[in-house]
């Protein structure tokens, strides 16, 4: 088996660690003998979706998110497609602002991808602390690092998970993320990925899945580093909450 | 001077000898205590300054930079106030004028080396109203704290237009530093490296791919590391200013040297990084008029003790502590190990205070790869994220030992019998280590 991953636009869009997801993804197939090819794009470059099997939208600063929105409504139509017919996307930050219809700063509004009905607005001050999540896509909670200044509202759809501690989607609602489809959405780094072990294999099946047409079962893999990782952060912060 | 401003003084040496009884340093409390006695007391003390006051400002290189200005200056025979231990927000640099100052307010000095820290130069700034402002490089740092980039450039800009009469000197291999600096208007002195001096490196994140005029990715002529090198936009013609201090012919190793000005430098240390120090402190003495004859002299006689490649011996076991807080210093940290080609073992400490920033993403920033080779033992990861850490090494298939106190860490390594010990820490971890390898180095002898 053979999963070809889209990194889009990594010289722009690379804060927080975001290729430690592409490493973490490719080395969980490769662990399980799946091959991974990892494609990366530069902005302008054209990109056939139908060759993709998960794409990678991460995150960066006001200035270059604006950079690459001007090119991205180029490759929307395809995006859409793609998104449509269940390819696997996870977006994060910045990348999870740029699915929706807009961004609207202080200074200007950033027009989205209108991938999913959703629209984030700047608010009061900056959201930046460990955040924790429990998922319905994952046994484990979900653990990571949010900072944005956009408050997100994701009009019924579903969202990524209930905050057990941070602030989120829009610091009220106590939701984080967003579900569509096959796409997920969410202000968690850290890197994401690494340290929830079962939200890349979810990725990794639904990819597969989407390919092959058939149920995948992933071998498992020995998880305890990243589980004592996981556990750390969750124990610490979430515990912080009750006292 | 008012009698407030002796009061300001006396209370905060006070205050400051019964820290250093205490066997903290106290310095930041003495420079509080100084300024909530008297708010005016920085602008009269750095106003007895007798010639010129240097400010150094940038991501990283600036304790060292800074202590090597302060040296450079003193073996000239000059008269110096520094804050030496790198206490770089109002309250440290309020400090260090403080406790040099007599009982009777008055201060001896000919020239001031202060390093300030990038979002406290609207604070620091307007009382001292410095001559130089030295900007060593902008990388990503505790992005938690500062925001993007973007956001420390913004306030660097407006606080520089603010001071009139200042002069920039300015790393030119640095786009965004040089960007800045442009934008300010301020009148500019350049250093850089002329040629290109190191294999290139592929995969490091650069900071600034995109012409900060115009958005075009830019090109380089060559490259050194992170987004240091010969740099131009085809899109807006922007490039790499003239180096009025360039180096040439630069060879690394356990030393380094280069030359500028037709003169050869020599210092004792490893680490590329080093090269830009010594040529900011080396450019900023000559930009002030000095000739710098004893430059070298100094060199030989300056040991950074202060985690900076610092030396302990504990028995037959060397260590090297070094600090490594954000991508591009962690990059040059594993070069500079690397240079070192003798068999090694590695400490690698991370804590995630707010001093560190607490967003510790950025160790997935950093090329960890390039510890996969045989000349390295282990690897012991330490500090209140080494689970993070571990599992960094994990994706880069090196396992590593998992031991969280730092004290422990080091001394099952000493009791391994390792010979050549590497502690790599970041920002919190520096002191506590620091003060843990005295400790136990006093033990051993």
């Amino acid at each position: 088996m053979k999963l070809v991953i889209g990194h889009l636009y990594p010289d722009l869009l690379n804060l927080y660690g975001d290729r430690g997801n592409i490493a973490c993804l490719t080395k969980r197939c490769q662990w399980r003998g799946i091959e991974a090819e990892v494609r990366t794009f530069e902005l302008g470059e054209p990109i056939d979706f139908t060759k993709l099997d998960l794409v990678l939208l991460g995150g960066g600063s006001d200035r270059e998110q604006m950079l690459v929105c001007q090119k991205l409504r180029e490759i929307r139509k395809d995006f859409q497609e793609y998104v449509e017919k269940d390819g696997v996307v996870i977006a994060i930050c910045g990348g999870y602002q740029l699915l929706g219809k807009y961004y609207k700063t202080d200074q200007r509004t950033i027009p989205g991808l209108e991938l999913v009905d959703m629209y984030t607005e700047q608010g009061e001050g900056r959201l930046i602390d460990n955040i924790v999540l429990k998922s319905d896509l994952v046994e484990m909670p979900i653990v990571g690092f949010e900072n944005h200044g956009g408050r997100t509202y994701i009009n019924g759809n579903r969202s990524l998970g209930k905050v057990l501690y941070g602030s989120g989607n829009d610091g009220q609602t106590k939701e984080e993320g967003v579900v569509y489809r096959n796409v997920i959405g969410t202000y968690l780094h850290g890197p994401l990925l690494p340290k929830n072990p079962q939200l890349a294999d979810y990725l990794i099946k639904k990819a597969l899945e989407r390919k092959y047409q058939r149920e995948i079962i992933l071998e498992k893999l020995d998880d305890s580093q990243e589980e004592e990782a996981n556990t750390y952060v969750f124990q610490r912060f979430s515990g912080e909450k009750e006292k | 001077m008012k009698i407030r401003g002796l009061l300001a003084i006396w209370a905060a040496k006070a205050a400051g000898a019964v820290c250093r009884r205490m066997g903290r340093q106290g310095v930041t409390w003495a420079g509080k205590i100084a300024l909530k006695i008297d708010p005016s007391i920085l602008e009269e003390l750095s106003g007895q300054v007798r010639k010129k006051i240097f400010v150094v400002c940038g991501t990283n290189g600036k304790t060292t930079t800074n202590n090597l200005l302060c040296a450079a200056l003193e073996a000239e025979g000059a008269k110096v106030v520094c804050n030496h231990t790198g206490s770089n927000m109002l309250n440290g640099v309020a400090a260090a004028f403080v406790l040099e100052a007599g009982l009777n307010g008055k201060i001896d000095a000919d020239y001031a080396c202060i390093e300030a820290d990038e979002a406290s130069t609207r604070y620091i700034f307007p009382p001292l109203q410095p001559d130089y402002m030295i900007l060593t490089n902008l990388f990503r740092d505790q992005l938690d704290r500062y925001g993007e980039i973007d956001i420390t450039m913004n306030i660097l800009k407006e606080m520089i237009q603010k001071v009139d009469k200042m002069t920039l000197i300015v790393n030119g291999d640095d786009a965004l530093s040089a960007f800045l600096a442009q934008e300010t208007g301020k009148p500019c002195v350049t250093y850089g490296i002329l040629e290109k001096t190191v294999k290139e490196e592929g995969t490091e994140i650069r900071e600034g791919r995109f012409c900060k005029k115009c958005g075009t990715k830019l090109e380089y002529r060559f490259y050194h590391y992170s987004q240091l090198g010969d740099y131009y936009c085809p899109g807006c013609g922007f490039e790499r200013p003239h180096l009025d201090y360039g180096a040439e012919a630069v060879k690394l190793g356990d030393q380094i040297s280069f030359t500028v000005e037709d003169r050869r430098l020599v210092a004792d240390y490893k680490g590329f990084y080093n090269v830009y120090n010594l040529l900011a402190a080396y450019a900023a003495g000559r930009s002030a008029g000095l000739k710098l004859e004893h430059f070298n002299e100094m060199l030989r006689k300056f040991h950074p003790e202060n985690g900076r490649m610092e030396q302990f011996r504990m028995g037959q076991t060397g260590i090297t502590l070094n600090l490594a807080k954000n991508p591009a210093g962690f990059n040059q940290n594993i070069a500079a190990v690397m240079q070192d080609t003798n068999p090694k073992d590695i400490i690698i400490v991370i804590n995630d205070n707010a001093q560190d920033g607490r967003d510790i993403s950025w160790l997935w920033d950093v090329d960890f790869d390039r510890f996969q080779e045989e000349s390295i033992h282990s690897i012991t990861v330490s500090g209140i994220r080494c689970q993070d850490m571990r599992l960094r090494l994990k994706y880069v298939d090196i396992p590593s030992i998992l031991e969280a106190d730092v004290e422990t860490a080091i001394r099952d390594r000493i009791r391994d019998g390792v010979g050549n010990l590497y502690v790599l820490v970041n920002y919190t971890a520096l002191f506590s280590t620091r003060n843990i390898l005295k400790k136990i180095e006093g033990e051993k002898k």
